[in-house]
């Protein structure tokens, strides 16, 4: 009965509110995991003063050496704003350069973890100790592997520039992998101020009335 | 006229799997939900119904105890989980994108990745059966009965990691969908323009967006004690178990609210479309709605009233809780408003609407008794929350959704659902689940907890249990003339047309089924019930009454390509949470199948944003 | 005040369901569609009437709320001056330990499962547990509040007549969850200060129960998990408790210094008879599957699950026990 004929053009794709597609998703996914992240965070301030038994914070966090990651991971957050500027300009040596800039910072701060943790665990902090371990382990972990999963991004992307992928046209692959870049950062940012500045004074349980 | 739609079906059977195994087509994905979420819902009944026999009469023993714990929890899990969410996701697959205009959702492929790893979760939990390590925490799994040594099997693992899994799944697709229905409206689908039940769904993906990293982040909390020795919830070690009860009920409770939700917004679609007018308050309806998930994330601790929070907790909760009854009030009042004054055809789908507003004023009702927090003191944990739960989610959730499955099985499928069998299902469930749950209101006030294996007959329980275990056989019957009907009607059902309702929505202007690419032409939307403007128009000025979008050849449209990155990426998944129930010592790693995992995941991902959504075409 | 709380909420939400159930009803029925019935009128809303039927519930709502956090207050701490008698509950799995501090005359006392109280004397509970979560709720005579480790939840309540009250644990906490009851026995002061001074005063014992005393202590190695002779210390009861997450075989068991003035054992499940015990002793796992003692007791890690015992070695043991007066 209908008549088969050609569809009638080839239309827009229909975008309402004129942000792309991918990029509103990631900007969902950020808020969710800020819920995440959230929750962690939670369960530390939570537990925070109720270990039984050391080390506690007080003995174990070198703050001047995670402050110098942290500084570390706040420069690759400009790093990173310098490649998405390379990308919108077709600056393909500026792109790989920025590009891997970020991820090499990004693995200097992980560097900088690794050490942290296996000095902790020589001084008999470990994830089964008490209650910091736990909560300081499973919160800077879980950070650490995001900021892991966003170093092999960036050199995903890195590789894909010499294919000629990454170019000012799909700039919104750089920019969203930058979104996620600075979210981690962000995050870092919160991290570091509970549980090294604010908490890292903590000493043995809180006696409570 | 039905070739055009149906060609992918065409070809041997192993090209017929293929293509569904490699679908990306939201329609086929929201049938596979329904199938999947229908045999779990099932499962589910069976559970239930081994308790119910068990509990027949005093002293039954026809499970260990132990059996019986596992049936409670896999019963409330599967049904939360594995049942109503993924129903809810069938309908939000189907008919989101139709409703709104739209040739596909924002991401087809993460949707497709959606359902396999669902479908893995729901392989993953029950397996436990197979190897005898079934959980049996309760489906809300309190700490530390949860943890090591109190659940010493692995089936809590098999609680946690499959949940994990779901997790995932249901969190991917909110995104997903939030995306579909901000962005992919047709010209003039303003929001307020939108179907109540879509903007239902959109409310839920919100919900479901922010709720499930909390309970993720429990449930791996959950996990990493009982695998790594971590003291989250270990007393001894000054672990609280009242966090894992927070970290449970802030995901818990707006969790049955994405429960609801998309029921109620179905039922505001069928109201209107047989009552032949409007929906009575559009905007009080969307924003109680919208009041109603974002008030359900304050009140969560009412599930903790016994817990011992302090009175300046509990007060408050219980004032927030008694206010939620406002705006589920007022959606009661306008649907009673949609009626009024109406032309109410009785077919199947609208005797669920009208049923599901009957039982969901009781269930709401209890559960402003629940909300006072010295009234709960004596419910709590008894079988008056078993009841208050069961008119909500059965008379409320499952009603709602049989309406809408009455309402769009034409539309899926071409055929129409036999109205003499509908009729009967209808009547024999209403009776079959009021002669189940409303003795348990009486059986609660008279001091009868809940999950318990047996009771004594010096309590004077026996009758009122023997009666709701009657009703049990009532809702097996139903269940069955309704699965029969299914079939039947599928098989041959008489030919639904286009629109058998002369319903207001726009995925009534295409075929039924609709064709692949859904509209041949995006539709312009001129108003709220766009289909009743346009044929309405077309009778006042003499028309003839505009039929289906006319079919074209599908090649000639632009639609999102097949692919099999979902599904190995969602086996890759599953084989990351199986690595983590085999443990195999190698160097410093205890799981090294869920190393291997990891790594297909990566792989599966990468190779899936590497390849192009659709193939270039010459058009 | 919470009777008054509870019987106008039940009238609240009878007349609510009548009057909204009956609308429901009415619109379902008057306005259905008949043959030649034309279009209804498309109305949209009528906002006045919406504004009302949400500002009206809320009020009652409020209303009833706030009520509810004033009962609520209310009933928070027994009465000024009233000299609660203090009590600490622990559950167990699957059991309940009472702990009285100060019975009377500061003498103090380990019970189980059955909570004798004087009639008319507030009592005040401190709710603990040593393993997971349980609830305890005496359905006649208070509302119920968890038992969670690492907390003390405090609960009181009042027996205004003598009786025997049942009470059953009301969170799942395991296996035997639907077999973990107990019951508060009020009883006039007078019996209540005797049931005190009798507790931990040697029974008199017979040959027979003699040579269960010995048995308990010796072959039958029931001593390990429970005491007979006095109350326990918070410390010996941790020590059974760290024993057990250790994974030796012990556990925390109820304390059987009164057990014969005790209606029910087992958790408030089986009537105190010979009979019984002797079928519970012979094998725990019959009665109750799952239960610790089945699993733990060096006596019972036979092949059937039989206890270690002959038959006259049991019968010795249930009539020490039935004189533990």
């Amino acid at each position: 009965m209908a008549q088969i004929t050609e569809a009638a053009h080839h239309e827009e794709e229909q975008n309402c509110t004129g942000i792309d597609n991918r990029k509103l998703l990631f900007w969902v996914f950020l808020s969710t995991d800020c819920l995440f992240f959230g929750a962690l965070i939670s369960t530390y301030m939570v537990y925070r003063g109720q270990s039984l038994v050391g080390p506690y914070p007080i003995d174990i966090l070198d703050i001047p050496l995670t402050t110098i990651s942290t500084f570390v991971l706040l420069c690759s957050s400009f790093a990173m704003v310098m490649a998405l500027s390379a990308t919108q300009k077709d600056d393909i040596k500026g792109i790989r350069i920025w590009l891997a800039a970020t991820a090499i910072m990004g693995m200097v701060f992980i560097g900088f973890q690794i050490f942290e943790f296996w000095e902790f665990a020589h001084h008999g902090l470990l994830i089964s100790t008490n209650l910091f371990g736990t909560t300081f382990f499973t919160l800077t972990g879980f950070h650490g592997a995001h900021v892991s999963l966003g170093i092999v991004w960036l050199w995903v992307l890195f590789i894909l520039s010499f294919r000629g992928k990454v170019t000012s046209a799909r700039a919104l692959d750089v920019e969203i992998c930058g979104l996620y870049w600075h979210f981690v950062d962000i995050v870092w940012i919160v991290i570091f101020t509970l549980i090294y500045l604010v908490g890292g004074f903590d000493a043995g349980p809180v006696i409570t009335g | 006229m039905a070739t055009i739609a149906t060609k992918q079906s065409e070809g041997n059977t192993f090209s017929v799997i293929w293509s569904w195994i490699t679908t990306v087509d939201h329609k086929r994905i929201g049938i596979l939900y329904f199938v999947t979420a229908f045999i779990m819902f099932l499962v589910a009944g069976i559970e239930a119904g081994i308790m119910r026999m068990q509990l027949a009469t005093p002293g039954g023993n026809l499970v260990s105890p132990d059996v019986y714990n596992q049936m409670f929890t896999m019963h409330g899990t599967t049904m939360v989980f594995f049942a109503i969410m993924p129903l809810n996701a069938a309908f939000f697959n189907y008919i989101i994108p139709l409703a709104i205009g739209a040739r596909d959702v924002a991401f087809p492929r993460l949707n497709a990745f959606s359902y396999w790893t669902f479908l893995a979760s729901v392989l993953f939990m029950n397996f436990g059966f197979i190897v005898g390590s079934v959980p049996d925490g309760g489906w809300f799994a309190y700490a530390p009965l949860s943890e090591q040594p109190y659940s010493s099997n692995q089936g809590m693992e098999f609680w946690s990691i499959g949940l994990m899994l779901a997790a995932v799944s249901s969190a991917v697709a909110g995104l997903n969908f939030v995306v579909t229905i901000v962005n992919l409206r047709a010209p003039g689908m303003t929001l307020m323009r939108m179907p109540v039940s879509v903007w239902m769904f959109f409310v839920v993906q919100i919900l479901l967006a922010f709720a499930i990293p909390v309970i993720a982040v429990g449930l791996i909390e959950l996990t990493m004690d009982r695998l790594f020795g971590t003291l989250f919830f270990v007393t001894s070690a000054g672990g609280d178990p009242v966090l894992w009860q927070h970290l449970f009920w802030i995901f818990g409770h707006p969790e049955v609210y994405i429960l609801i939700l998309p029921p109620m917004g179905i039922i505001s679609d069928v109201l209107p479309a047989f009552a032949k007018k409007p929906l009575f308050g559009y905007p009080f309806i969307v924003f109680s709605g919208i009041a109603i998930g974002l008030m359900g994330w304050a009140v969560w601790s009412h599930h903790m009233f016994t817990v011992g929070l302090g009175p300046i907790a509990v007060s408050v909760f219980t004032i927030t809780t008694m206010l939620i009854a406002v705006p589920t009030g007022v959606k009661i009042f306008n649907w009673i408003g949609t009626l009024w004054g109406g032309s109410i055809e009785y077919k199947s789908a609208m005797l669920f609407a009208v049923g599901f507003i009957a039982m969901f004023i009781i269930g709401g009702l209890s559960g402003v008794s629940h909300a006072v927090a010295p009234s709960d003191y004596q419910q709590q944990d008894t079988y008056y929350i078993i009841a208050h739960l069961h008119y909500v989610l059965f008379g409320g959730a499952i009603l709602g959704i049989f309406s809408g499955i009455y309402f769009w099985f034409p539309k899926v499928t071409g055929k129409l659902l036999s109205e003499k069998l509908g009729k009967l299902h209808f009547w024999i469930t209403f009776v079959g689940l009021n002669l189940t749950f409303f003795p348990m209101h009486y059986l609660g006030m008279n001091g009868m907890p809940r999950r318990i294996y047996t009771y004594a007959t010096e309590f004077g329980w026996d009758n009122l249990n023997a009666l709701s275990s009657f009703g049990y056989i009532v809702l097996f019957v139903s269940m069955l003339i309704f699965v029969y009907n299914i079939i039947k009607s599928y098989k041959s059902g008489e030919e639904a047309g286009h629109d058998p309702w002369d319903a207001p929505g726009l995925e009534w202007t295409i075929t039924s089924p609709p064709p692949v690419y859904n509209f041949s032409e995006l539709p312009v939307v001129e108003g709220r019930d766009p289909y009743w403007i346009v044929k309405r128009r077309a009778v006042a000025e003499g028309k003839e009454i505009p039929g289906p979008q006319p079919l074209v050849d599908p090649s000639t449209v632009h639609l999102p390509d097949p692919s099999y990155w979902p599904i190995f990426t969602s086996v890759a998944l599953l084989i990351l949470a199986i690595g983590f129930m085999i443990e195999i010592p190698v160097w410093f790693v205890k799981y090294p199948i869920s190393v291997v995992g990891g790594l297909l995941v990566f792989v599966g991902v990468l190779a899936w944003s590497n390849e192009p959504p659709t193939k270039e075409k010459d058009h | 005040m919470q009777g008054m709380l509870f019987d106008v909420l039940i009238w609240v939400m009878a007349i609510v369901f009548v009057i909204v159930e009956f609308v429901l009803v009415y619109a379902a029925i008057k306005f259905r569609h008949k043959p030649g019935n034309p279009l209804p009128k498309q109305t949209h809303g009528n906002t006045t009437l919406e504004v009302a039927w949400t500002i009206i519930p809320t009020i009652l709502i409020l209303g009833l709320g706030v009520w509810s956090v004033q009962v609520l207050w209310d009933m928070e701490k027994p009465p000024v001056g009233s000299d609660p008698l203090e009590i600490v509950a622990t559950g167990h799995q699957w059991w309940f330990e009472f702990n009285y501090p100060d019975a009377a005359n500061g003498k103090s006392i380990t019970t189980a499962n059955e909570l004798k109280i004087p009639v008319g004397r507030p009592v005040s509970l401190s709710l603990e547990s040593d393993d997971v979560i349980h609830s305890f709720w005496v359905p006649k005579l208070a509302g119920k509040q968890d038992m969670v480790p690492t907390r003390e939840n405090p609960l009181w309540f009042m027996a205004d007549e003598e009786g025997y009250y049942y009470g059953q644990c009301a969170e799942y906490c395991g296996t035997q969850h639907a077999q973990m009851k107990f019951a508060v026995k009020a009883v006039s002061e007078e019996e209540y200060i005797k049931w005190v001074e009798g507790y931990g005063e040697s029974p008199s014992l017979s040959t027979e129960a003699q040579l269960g005393q010995q048995l308990f202590a010796g072959k039958g190695q029931c001593i390990t998990c429970h005491s007979s002779a006095g109350p326990d210390s918070e410390a010996l009861v941790q020590a059974r408790v760290n024993g057990f997450l250790s994974g030796s075989a012990i556990a925390p068991g109820p304390n059987l210094t009164d057990l014969a003035t005790r209606d029910k054992f087992a958790a408030g499940i089986y009537d105190r008879n010979s009979e019984n015990l002797k079928d519970w002793i012979t094998n725990p796992d019959e009665l109750k599957s799952g239960n610790y003692m089945s699993k733990l007791a060096q006596i019972y890690q036979t092949e059937d699950g039989n206890a270690n015992l002959t038959e006259s070695e049991v019968e010795a043991l249930v009539e020490y026990l039935q004189s533990l007066k």
